[in-house]
């Protein structure tokens, strides 16, 4: 297994309720899981915590052989090497896209930034637009150039925190085919988080329904959504058993 | 074992050089603290007996009134500027801010130039109409003079806090009073003011703070204050310790009023939930109503600016020739240099404060703001005691220090410059953190997290991505600084080294000296840079 998460359990300060309970989950490498679940069911506090952004009440993060959280260790979010694309793509709003993809890439030659700036707006086709800034790209432009910056420095995990909320219908259904399509080629392993059915079947190789900070339901999207009881009628019964957890 | 991994994650420069800047803030307060419940001696007993009771008096009767009518004048401008349309509205918006860049002293023995025996308008009264005016009318010297002098220079800080949430916050609310058909008169009693509550106790608090503060005022027109009374215990009667105890009570008063604000305040904010802003749309007035909105402002912006600035420029025309010389040279580069290298100070630990806040949690990162802002609460003649009484212990300590190097064991951190930086830097620190925390609030959090997510540590993040981002508040909070240091009265006039003037000293000096002429040309140098500092700050900055 190549990404390892055992027991995780937090809670905001000053909040009765743990956010997140008893969170237990491997992936394997090169791997594509989707996080669904209602607003406040605690998906992305999940996703903060596995990219560091987050300190665990208890519970462990494996991610290969490194250890990124235990109850003694801690690693920060920067020495992780796990990439994540932002709801609101959070693209530095005062550089170019090209400035912005090799942000990542400090320790890169300049050789080598070039060329992997090249290659990853070669991957989103947006060869076009390195000399563009942000606010002079549309919504959809902006998601891949995200993409594209979290993929730059070749992360061992690529997280995605609600990557379709911004884009209206037609661009979504494109875009995540596309997506799906460039995490396949290159092979990273992903975690997205959404409140979408669709997004989570169309994208994902498994699916993790999260209720209330707990695991509902694990499974394919043909296990989780292949009978005839609606989504929410799913999310309603109790867990069943998780076999692959 | 989770407690040292907590522990070991936080603990990085920003959270240590966050402790060490708080400490600084609360150690000159915790020694006044301290010696405040020493054993009193007989000056304090004396002045408690005799002398307490009326500058207690007297303080609240200014706050009372000060407060009352910058609540009235300041509420009721913002209202008109911020709901109706009339001739020179656009310029009043900032126009009518342009009076906080004349500091109250300056204010002060302006008005009592012009209104005094030997003044513009009873020479010109006397000479040409021949008439000779009863002076008690003329005498602005006393209690009302004061209160008219605090509310003119002072409204302000009511009308830009309150036109600022009348503008964006309160539209629905006050379309639907016009929709229901209230006239203007009772949409603004019944409506403005008590929906702006937060906004007006914001206000008007600052108002407190800045009379409380004040000594330049009192002291010139001989009103006994908790201000007046530690300068005079202290420098009068050269008791240090009665000082320190009139200043414990006053801190005492201020907390009270800070916890007073807090209540009033209630669980209002400054603004709803929702992020969806709209603007107020200004009705168009016509006729009569139009000359009279026009009027109102015109008055207060004229008797708040244009006059005083009008007769500092005719006083600067006697005397401007004296002052180009190098002693005004020397003036300035004191004023300009202390400003600048403390506005530098502050706003790096402004900064260090704020970006540790926003990016921890816990009980240090909620506690440090609170903490940082102290300061600006509390009047300058009580910082400058404690700051004062820490450096005198601080030179015991190392004059064993100052022996070893071959130094004569003096007093030598307590009579220099560095005190007096270190005085500004509590006093303004709020100033700037004000400033630089709403530049944080304004791009949240999550350009540092991508950054971080990018391999980037916090510090390096807030050097490529967080400080371009904010640059805009981190020079609006430079500027503020800059400029409240350079109008500062009370806490230069103690700190300051032996032959050490800036502006402002040497303005209060020349007036208190009767010498009005020589006080124009520093106090204009100081209103211009002000005014130059206000017209960027509230339109260009604003409008960024």
């Amino acid at each position: 297994m190549f990404i390892h998460i055992r027991n995780l359990a937090f809670n905001y300060q000053g909040a009765d309720e743990q956010t997140i309970k008893d969170f237990n989950l491997t992936i394997d490498q090169g791997e594509i899981i989707s996080i669904l679940g209602e607003s406040g069911s605690g998906k992305s506090t999940i996703l903060r915590l596995i990219a560091g952004l987050e300190m665990p009440t208890s519970g462990n993060i494996m991610v290969g052989d490194h250890c990124m959280c235990s109850n003694s260790t801690f690693t920060q979010p920067e020495k992780r090497g796990v990439g994540m694309v932002f709801q609101d793509y959070a693209l530095f709003p005062h550089m170019t896209v090209e400035e912005n993809i090799k942000f990542g890439l400090q320790k890169w030659s300049r050789k080598e930034k070039k060329q992997r700036v090249l290659e990853v707006l070669e991957l989103v086709n947006l060869q076009d637009y390195r000399k563009r800034y942000p606010f002079e790209l549309s919504g959809g432009q902006q998601q891949r150039v995200a993409l594209a910056r979290a993929l730059a420095p070749k992360p061992k995990l690529l997280l995605f925190d609600e990557p379709f909320s911004n884009l209206d219908a037609d661009l979504q259904i494109r875009i995540r085919e596309e997506l799906r399509r460039i995490l396949k080629s290159t092979g990273v392993t992903s975690i997205f988080v959404t409140h979408d059915q669709d997004d989570s079947q169309a994208l994902a190789d498994r699916i993790v329904v999260l209720r209330s900070g707990e695991i509902a339901d694990l499974g394919t999207p043909n296990e989780i959504f292949g009978t005839d009881c609606s989504f929410s009628e799913r999310l309603a019964v109790k867990p069943r058993v998780l076999s692959r957890v | 074992m989770k407690w040292y991994r907590s522990l070991k994650t936080t603990m990085n420069g920003w959270t240590i050089l966050s402790i060490l800047i708080v400490s600084f803030v609360i150690l000159p307060n915790l020694s006044i603290l301290v010696q405040f419940f020493s054993e009193p001696n007989e000056n304090w007993l004396h002045i408690r007996e005799y002398m307490l009771q009326s500058y207690i008096q007297n303080t609240l009767i200014l706050i009372v009134f000060v407060g009352f009518f910058t609540l009235m004048i300041g509420t009721s401008l913002a209202w008109i500027i911020s709901a109706y349309d009339f001739p020179m509205r656009k310029f009043f918006q900032w126009g009518l801010i342009l009076p906080l860049a004349i500091p109250p002293y300056i204010g002060a023995y302006t008005y009592h130039g012009i209104l005094n025996y030997t003044g513009t308008i009873q020479t010109t009264l006397r000479n040409q109409f021949d008439v000779t005016v009863n002076q008690d009318y003329f005498n602005i010297m006393n209690m009302p003079g004061a209160i008219f002098i605090f509310t003119l220079f002072l409204f302000p800080y009511v009308f830009t806090i309150t036109k600022a949430y009348l503008a964006r916050q309160s539209t629905g609310l006050i379309e639907n009073a016009r929709i229901l058909g209230s006239s203007s008169w009772r949409i603004y009693f019944q409506v403005v003011l008590p929906i702006s509550r937060a906004a007006i106790v914001a206000g008007v608090s600052l108002v407190i703070l800045e009379v409380l503060n004040d000594y330049g005022v009192v002291k010139y027109y001989g009103i006994q204050t908790f201000t007046t009374a530690i300068f005079q215990t202290w420098f009068g009667m050269g008791d240090l310790q009665s000082a320190v105890k009139l200043s414990g009570t006053l801190m005492i008063i201020v907390v009270g009023l800070l916890i007073l604000e807090r209540v009033m305040r209630g669980r209002k904010r400054f603004s709803f939930t929702t992020t969806k802003v709209k603007l107020l749309q200004p009705v168009q007035l016509k006729g009569r109503q139009k000359w009279l909105a026009f009027s109102y402002c015109m008055f207060i912006f004229l008797i708040a600016f244009i006059i005083p600035i009008i007769q500092l420029l005719q006083w600067a025309f006697y005397t401007y020739e004296q002052f180009f010389a190098t002693e005004f040279l020397g003036l300035i580069i004191n004023s300009v240099s202390v400003a600048f290298i403390a506005s530098t100070i502050i706003v790096v630990m402004a900064i260090i404060i704020s970006n540790f806040a926003r990016l921890n949690r816990g009980m240090l990162a909620k506690t440090f703001p609170k903490v940082t802002i102290i300061g600006y609460s509390i009047p300058g003649a009580v910082i400058a005691v404690g700051v004062v009484t820490l450096f005198t212990s601080v030179d015991r300590q190392l004059f064993g220090f100052y022996e070893w190097l071959g130094l004569e064991p003096t007093l030598i951190m307590s009579t220099s410059i560095f005190m007096l930086v270190f005085a500004y830097v509590i006093r303004y620190l709020a100033v700037a953190y004000n400033s630089i925390e709403s530049g944080f609030d304004r791009i949240g959090t999550n350009f540092t997290e991508a950054s971080r997510m990018l391999g980037m540590s916090v510090t390096k993040s807030f050097f490529k991505v967080d400080m371009k981002l904010i640059r805009g508040a981190i020079f609006g909070g430079f500027i503020l600084a800059f400029i409240d240091i350079m109008k500062e009265l009370p806490l230069t006039l103690i700190l300051r080294p032996f032959n050490f003037d800036t502006l402002a000293t040497k303005a209060f000096q020349y007036a208190s000296d009767e010498m009005i002429h020589q006080a124009a040309i520093p106090s204009i140098f100081i209103v211009v840079v002000s005014g130059i500092a206000i017209y960027v700050f509230h339109h260009v900055l604003e409008k960024e």
